[in-house]
């Protein structure tokens, strides 16, 4: 039996990001959405879970008071999580690792007998890949990252990871936190069931109690100058198309 | 000023200490587990051996207490670093901007959404970390006289790991970053044995084969080493030719560099097209052998 949380960060899709002629990052028209490779965390929990049996999972999301949407909700519940605890409160904005895991800290104190944490790989937005070691010592408990598949057997936990030159298998004793690549699970897809169904799952969503102070300063935030590029574009079913695009390769070799 | 690099290859030591020394006038190394720290290129240097059965990311424990005179904590981007540098960061109060493309006077640039922005940030007080690839501070060269590096003896931490078992990972041997012409392969294709359609255009123009992320990480058709992107390589190739590849920014920014760009893709709606200079709306199952035979 376990107690699984798999900590979520919602942020706006990317592709809804408008670029303005100076160059600014326009989200005010972005859908609220679950940060790409923590829909394969919320996978990996809910398998292990089920692979130990008798056990919970517990979606926890922080952020801003944007990410209170409904469909939100239903959807992270959708995929596998038997309730979801948000704190949607705009002093967590915008946090940095080491806020988002003071503020995930004190709501997993408050969950209690929490045996396990799972994060994402990294979030799509910073894509630090330090909210899982920052707050396993928050916890004062062990992380590991990379992990590409992970068992949970007594009060050991067994994760082989993928590091860039060698592949290692590693034991933590629980509670721990680990952070999971997109290659551990590949997310469901819910179906209409199951997202009626998350309706109807317990949504505990609340400000946090203290306001968690950020270390980091954003000075600016632009859109990289794009390369002009001449968007010569044809059907290759038309005549000559596929000749001018090979006559063109073969002035660009 | 002094600064403190941390790394786990010596490839990446040398690099992060020439680019501490435009950040502070006083360097020290650390490399952690089995290669040495390179010579003159710090004032101080360090090395941590990894005891058998002892995971790298628990070096952070050996190395705190060298950080008490630090004012800035630059590191590699791997992932036993990116452990030990966080759990360092987190005994300070601190967090690590992670992945940076440049340093200046403190404020560091790193990409935003995968590169659809550029942010610039800096540490409000206290030490300031940062992980920074090799290229991140130009052409800098380290300096410094130190000979071998002083071995720090292992301080176990509370929660620690337990190294059960490590295998090297067989590499392809494929580096894409000396190929002058890169063909990329993307969802598009929609079975493993038509990446050969692929495969035949480079060897007929000499190009290598990359592909886009979730062909290496999810279907696992191709090594993880060849994918390109902000988490992955990030390529400036002669030319570069996606083909099934729907040309998000997490993937071009990884190719947007590129002299040329050819793009191949079935929906004439696909992002690519805004981001190509030659492009052709069709099934690469028909259009790619069309285009090897032509060339
Ligand atoms: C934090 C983060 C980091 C990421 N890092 C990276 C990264 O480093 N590199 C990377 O690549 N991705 C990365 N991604 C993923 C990225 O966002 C995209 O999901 C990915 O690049 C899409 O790959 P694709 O273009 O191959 O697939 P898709 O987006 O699915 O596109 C497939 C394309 O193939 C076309 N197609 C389908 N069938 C055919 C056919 N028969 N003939 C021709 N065309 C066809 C389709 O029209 C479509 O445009 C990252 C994502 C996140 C959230």
């Amino acid at each position: 039996m376990m107690n699984i949380v798999v900590a979520i960060k919602v942020v706006p899709d990317d592709q809804d990001i408008q670029i303005s002629a100076a160059g600014e990052l326009d989200m005010s028209k972005a859908h609220q959405t679950i940060s790409a490779y923590d829909l394969n965390a919320i996978e990996a929990a809910a398998q292990l879970a089920q692979a130990v049996g008798d056990s919970k999972v517990i979606a926890l999301a922080v952020g801003g008071s944007a990410i209170d949407e409904s469909k939100l909700k239903k959807n992270i519940l959708a995929r596998g999580a038997e309730e979801l605890v948000m704190i949607a409160d705009d002093a967590c904005a915008d946090l940095d690792a080491h806020a988002t895991a003071t503020v995930l800290a004190a709501e997993l104190a408050k969950i209690g007998d929490v045996d396990l944490v799972v994060c994402g790989d990294g979030s799509a937005d910073n894509y630090a890949q330090q909210v899982d070691v920052q707050l396993a010592c928050k916890m004062g408990v062990a992380s590991v990252n990379g992990v590409v598949e992970m068992s949970a057997a007594g009060s050991t936990l067994t994760a082989k990871r993928k590091l860039e030159d060698v592949i290692e298998t590693v034991e933590a004793q629980l509670p721990c936190v680990v952070a999971v690549t997109p290659d551990i699970a590949l997310p469901r897809i819910p179906g209409m069931r199951d997202i009626l169904a998350a309706g109807k799952k317990p949504m505990n969503v609340g400000a946090a109690d203290a306001a968690a102070e950020t270390c980091l300063e954003t000075i600016e935030i632009k859109a990289p100058e794009a390369t002009e590029r001449k968007q010569e574009v044809s059907n290759a079913s038309d005549d000559g198309a596929i000749d001018a695009f090979v006559a063109a390769l073969k002035a660009a070799l | 000023m002094k600064a403190f690099v941390i790394a786990e290859h010596a490839e990446a030591a040398s690099a992060l200490a020439a680019g501490a020394r435009t950040l502070a006038d006083e360097v020290a190394v650390a490399v952690v587990g089995s290669e040495q720290v390179p010579a003159n290129i710090a004032d101080a240097a360090y090395h941590v051996a990894v005891p058998e059965g002892a995971a790298a990311d628990d070096a952070a424990a050996t190395l705190e207490a060298l950080l008490d005179d630090v004012q800035v904590v630059i590191a590699e981007p791997v992932r036993h670093v990116k452990s030990i540098v966080g759990k360092l960061a987190a005994a300070k109060g601190a967090s690590v901007i992670t992945d940076c493309l440049s340093i200046e006077d403190g404020v560091a640039t790193s990409m935003y959404f995968g590169g659809v922005g550029q942010i610039r940030r800096k540490a409000k007080s206290g030490i300031a970390f940062y992980t920074a690839g090799a290229g991140s501070f130009g052409d800098a060269q380290p300096s410094g006289s130190n000979a071998g590096a002083e071995e720090l003896s292992w301080v176990a931490p509370a929660a620690a790991l337990k190294l059960v078992s490590s295998e090297p990972i067989q590499k392809s041997g494929v580096d894409l970053n000396k190929s002058d012409v890169v063909v990329a392969a993307g969802r598009g294709f929609s079975e493993e044995a038509d990446l050969d359609l692929a495969r035949a255009l480079c060897d007929k123009i000499g190009a290598g084969l990359g592909c886009s992320r979730p062909l290496a990480e999810g279907a696992g058709w191709m090594p993880s080493e060849t994918y390109i992107g902000v988490s992955g390589l990030m390529l400036s190739p002669k030319v570069y030719i996606a083909a099934g590849i729907s040309g998000q920014m997490q993937h071009m920014v990884g190719a947007n560099r590129s002299g040329t760009v050819f793009a191949i893709n079935k929906d004439q709606n696909a992002p690519i097209f805004k981001q190509c200079d030659y492009g052709l709306v069709g099934d690469l199952k028909d259009v790619l052998p069309k285009i090897t035979e032509a060339l």
